[in-house]
C-alpha cells in the first residue's frame, strides 16, 4: 500500500514538471490528471497556488506537504515555494484562496480583525492597520510540524497519519508586532482567574460537528515574552498559505502552536476544549509502549501539548541522490533546540557509531534559528552509516535510539539522523 | 541537487494562477466496506490518508475512528464496525492477499439504492437528505436532479465545483468525483434519490429510470468539476 511513497514519486514529480514546463497544469481535467496519476496525489504546485513543483505530497485534499532536503538545503532561508505545509481543514470553496503562495486578498485584509476577550473587563477588537502602526520585530526562527519524522517510529511500530521523513521544517524570518506590549497597551483589565492564552484562526473544519482549530497556552510561559503577531514572513506579507494576513508565532515552539489566520485571542481560565488542544498534538507524560496506549487514550492529564521544539539535528550533505564517492567528504547539516540554550556540540560518525567527530559549528542568526555545522570525514568504499547528534549548553542531548520516545501520534521526533550512503 | 532546484525556478515561474483542481486518486483493496471509505472518509480529507497510514493494528485504526469522531466523522455504529473491520483488515498489518480482479455484478436488482445513499451520500447530504445549511446542499427538492437525464450521473462521477443556490440557500463549495463506485451502484443511487425523499413529486412527466449502461455512456467522456458546473449554468437556462 505504499508503491505511492517512493516508487511512483519520482513519476509524479517527473509528471509534475512536465505539465508545468509545457503549461497544461492549469488547463489539464481531473479525469486527464487522475489518468496520468493513476493511483496517487498530484503535484504540489497543483495543490498551492505558487507552490515549487515536486514536494513530497502526505494529503492533496489538505495541502500537506514536505520539503525534499535536496530543495531545502539550497537556502538559508527557506523560501515560501518550498517552504513545507500543513492545513487541518480542506482548502475548497470559501476557504480556497488560503491555497496560494500569495498573499491574503486585500479586502480581506483591509476588514480582519482580531477579537481580544475573555475574562477581561473591556474587550477589543485589533486590526490589520491597529498592527502595522506599532513597532515592528523580527524573529528568525525554526518552523517544524510536530509529525516531522513520523514514519521513522514505524521501526518500532507503525503510528496513523501522514507519514513525514525530516523535510516538515524550515527557518523563516518573522516580523510582525510584539504580543505582549500589545497586550497591556490594550488596557483590557485582566482577571486574575485567566491563566491561558487561547489563539484561534479563520479556518474551519470540514463538517458542522468536527471541532474548530484552537491553540491555548499558560499566560505565565516565558515563551510568550518573545511572541509576536506576525504580518510578514521573509520580508513580505505573509503568504496565505503560511497562515496570513497575521500568524501568532511563539519562537522555539513546534508548528501547530502558531496559529494561521489568527481571529481571536481569549483570556481564559482552562485551557481550550478543542480536540486539537486537549486530545490532538500532544506528548504522553512519560514512555508508552505500543498496545497499551492508543492515540485515543490522551487526555490534559496525562499528556502535554507539543510547545517547545525538542533539540534535532538532520545531515543536509550528502545524501544518497548525491551519489558520492569514497574517500574524503565534508558532512553538513544542521541543528535547533526550542531557543533556550546554545547548541555547543554536534558529534557526528560516519561509520555507524564505533567512532565520532565535533563538528564545526557556525552561530545562528537567533536563538531559534538553526545551526549550520560540518565535519570533514571519509566514505569507505559500500556502505556507511552517518549519524548526527546535539547537545545544548543545558546538557539537553538526541536519544540514540529515538524509538525510546514512541507515542500513537507519532510527535517531536528527535532520534539521532541516520542516513545511509553508498559510495 | 542541480535538478532540485531548477525544477523549484521552473515551477515559481510558470505558475501565477489558482491551480486546477487537485484531487488524488487512491485505489482501496476490494473488500466489504471499502466503499463507506470512500464515502465517508474524503469528507474531510482524501484517501492518502488511510493509504499512508496501513499498517497499523486494529487497535490504532480503533483510535483514529474516535479521533475522527472528533475532527467531525459522522456515522451510525453499524457504519462505524463495517469501516473498522475494513481498514483493520485490508489496511492492517496482515491484509489478505489482493482479490482478483471483482467481477461486475450482473444486474441492478444486487445492488441497494438505499444503501447506496446511507454508505456514500448520506456522509454530506445527510440521511434525511435535507443537507447542511451553507455547506452541503439538500437532495430533497433538489431541481438539479432533472436538470436533464444525465446531469447526476456527471455530477457524481465528476464532481461539482462552484457557488449553487438550492432551496435558498447559497452554497460555494466542493463535491469531489465519486467514480469509485461501479455503473450500478451509481444507477441504483442516482434512481433512489430521485424517487424518495419527496423527488417524485419533480419528476417531469414520462420520466423514465437510469440504467447502468446510462452510466457506462457518461464515464466514457470524463469532465472536469468546473466543467459540470458551467454545464449546470446552461442547464438552468
Amino acid at each position: 500500500m505504499r508503491h505511492h511513497d517512493k516508487a511512483s514519486g519520482i513519476t509524479r514529480r517527473q509528471f509534475g514538471k512536465y505539465a508545468t514546463a509545457a503549461g497544461v497544469a492549469l488547463a489539464a481535467s481531473p479525469a486527464a490528471l487522475r489518468a496520468a496519476l493513476a493511483d496517487g496525489a498530484p503535484d504540489s504546485a497543483q495543490i498551492i497556488a505558487g507552490k515549487a513543483s515536486g514536494m513530497l505530497v502526505h494529503n492533496a485534499k489538505l495541502a500537506v506537504m514536505e520539503t525534499p532536503l535536496t530543495m531545502l538545503r539550497e537556502h538559508a532561508h527557506t523560501p515560501k515555494e518550498i517552504l513545507y505545509n500543513r492545513f487541518h481543514f480542506p482548502h475548497e470553496g470559501d476557504a480556497a484562496w488560503y491555497a496560494s503562495t500569495a498573499p491574503a486578498p486585500a479586502d480581506m485584509v483591509k476588514n480582519w480583525t482580531i477579537r481580544v476577550d475573555g475574562l477581561v473587563q473591556r474587550p477589543r477588537t485589533v486590526t490589520i492597520a491597529d498592527l502595522q502602526a506599532r513597532p515592528q520585530e523580527k524573529r528568525v526562527m525554526v518552523l517544524q510540524c510536530a509529525g516531522n519524522g513520523r514514519s521513522y517510529y514505524a521501526a518500532k511500530q507503525k503510528v496513523a497519519g501522514g507519514q513525514w521523513k525530516n523535510g516538515g521544517m524550515g527557518c523563516v524570518e518573522w516580523e510582525g508586532v510584539a504580543l505582549k506590549p500589545l497586550l497591556d497597551d490594550l488596557k483590557m483589565v485582566v482577571s486574575p482567574e485567566a491563566h491561558w492564552l487561547t489563539a484561534e484562526g479563520w479556518d474551519q473544519p470540514g463538517t458542522p460537528e468536527g471541532t474548530d482549530f484552537a491553540k491555548s497556552y499558560e499566560l505565565a510561559d516565558p515563551a510568550l515574552d518573545h511572541a509576536i503577531l506576525a504580518l510578514k514572513m521573509n520580508g513580505e506579507p505573509i503568504p496565505a498559505q503560511n497562515g496570513g494576513p497575521v500568524r501568532l508565532v511563539i519562537p522555539g515552539f513546534y508548528g501547530n502552536m502558531h496559529v494561521k489566520l489568527l481571529t481571536e485571542l481569549l483570556f481564559m481560565a482552562a485551557q481550550s476544549n478543542s480536540a486539537f488542544q486537549s486530545v490532538g498534538y500532544r506528548m504522553p507524560l512519560g514512555p508508552v509502549e505500543p498496545g497499551q496506549f492508543e492515540a485515543n487514550d490522551y487526555t490534559i492529564y496525562n499528556s502535554v501539548p507539543t510547545y517547545g521544539q525538542k533539540i534535532k539535528s538532520v545531515i543536509f550533505s550528502p545524501l544518497p541522490e548525491d551519489k558520492p564517492k569514497a574517500g574524503a567528504v565534508e558532512i553538513t547539516g544542521v541543528a535547533f533546540n526550542d531557543g533556550q540554550a546554545k547548541i555547543t556540540m554536534v558529534e557526528v560518525s560516519a561509520d555507524g557509531g564505533k567512532t565520532w567527530m565535533n563538528a564545526d559549528i557556525k552561530p545562528a542568526e537567533s536563538p531559534w534559528a538553526w545551526y549550520h555545522w560540518s565535519v570533514k570525514a571519509k566514505l569507505a568504499k559500500g556502505s556507511n552509516t552517518l549519524m548526527c547528534r546535539a547537545t545544548d549548553d543545558l546538557g539537553r542531548t538526541q536519544p540514540m535510539d529515538g524509538l525510546t520516545r514512541w507515542n500513537p501520534r507519532g510527535y517531536e521526533w528527535n532520534g539521532v539522523d541516520r542516513v545511509e550512503i553508498t559510495a | 541537487m542541480r535538478l532540485a532546484f531548477l525544477s523549484f525556478i521552473v515551477a515559481v515561474g510558470a505558475l501565477q494562477a489558482a491551480p486546477a483542481l487537485a484531487q488524488s486518486e487512491f485505489n482501496l483493496p476490494e473488500g466489504p466496506g471499502r466503499n463507506l471509505v470512500y464515502g465517508q472518509c474524503q469528507t474531510c480529507h482524501d484517501l492518502q490518508n488511510p493509504v499512508e497510514s496501513a499498517g497499523i493494528p486494529r487497535s490504532a485504526w480503533n483510535a483514529v475512528l474516535d479521533n475522527m469522531k472528533e475532527y467531525g466523522l459522522r456515522i451510525t455504529p453499524e457504519q462505524r464496525a463495517k469501516i473498522l473491520d475494513y481498514l483493520a483488515t485490508y489496511l492492517g498489518p496482515n491484509p489478505p492477499p489482493a482479490a482478483k480482479a471483482a467481477p461486475a455484478p450482473a444486474g441492478n436488482e444486487e445492488v441497494d439504492g438505499a444503501q447506496q445513499f446511507s454508505d456514500v451520500c448520506a456522509a454530506c447530504h445527510e440521511p434525511d437528505a435535507k443537507g447542511k445549511k451553507g455547506k452541503f446542499p439538500a437532495l430533497a427538492g433538489n431541481k438539479d436532479l432533472f436538470l436533464s437525464k444525465d446531469f447526476p450521473i456527471k455530477v457524481v462521477l465528476n464532481g461539482l465545483e462552484g457557488t449553487i443556490e438550492v432551496e435558498g440557500d447559497k452554497i460555494k463549495g466542493q463535491m469531489p468525483s465519486f467514480d469509485f463506485l461501479t455503473d450500478d451502484e451509481i444507477a441504483a443511487a442516482v434512481n433512489y434519490v430521485r424517487s424518495h425523499f419527496g423527488n417524485d413529486k419533480l419528476a417531469p412527466a414520462g420520466f423514465t429510470e437510469i440504467t447502468p449502461a446510462d452510466v457506462a455512456a457518461v464515464r466514457g467522456n470524463p469532465m472536469s468539476s468546473k466543467d459540470v458546473y458551467a454545464l449546470r449554468q446552461k442547464l438552468l437556462k
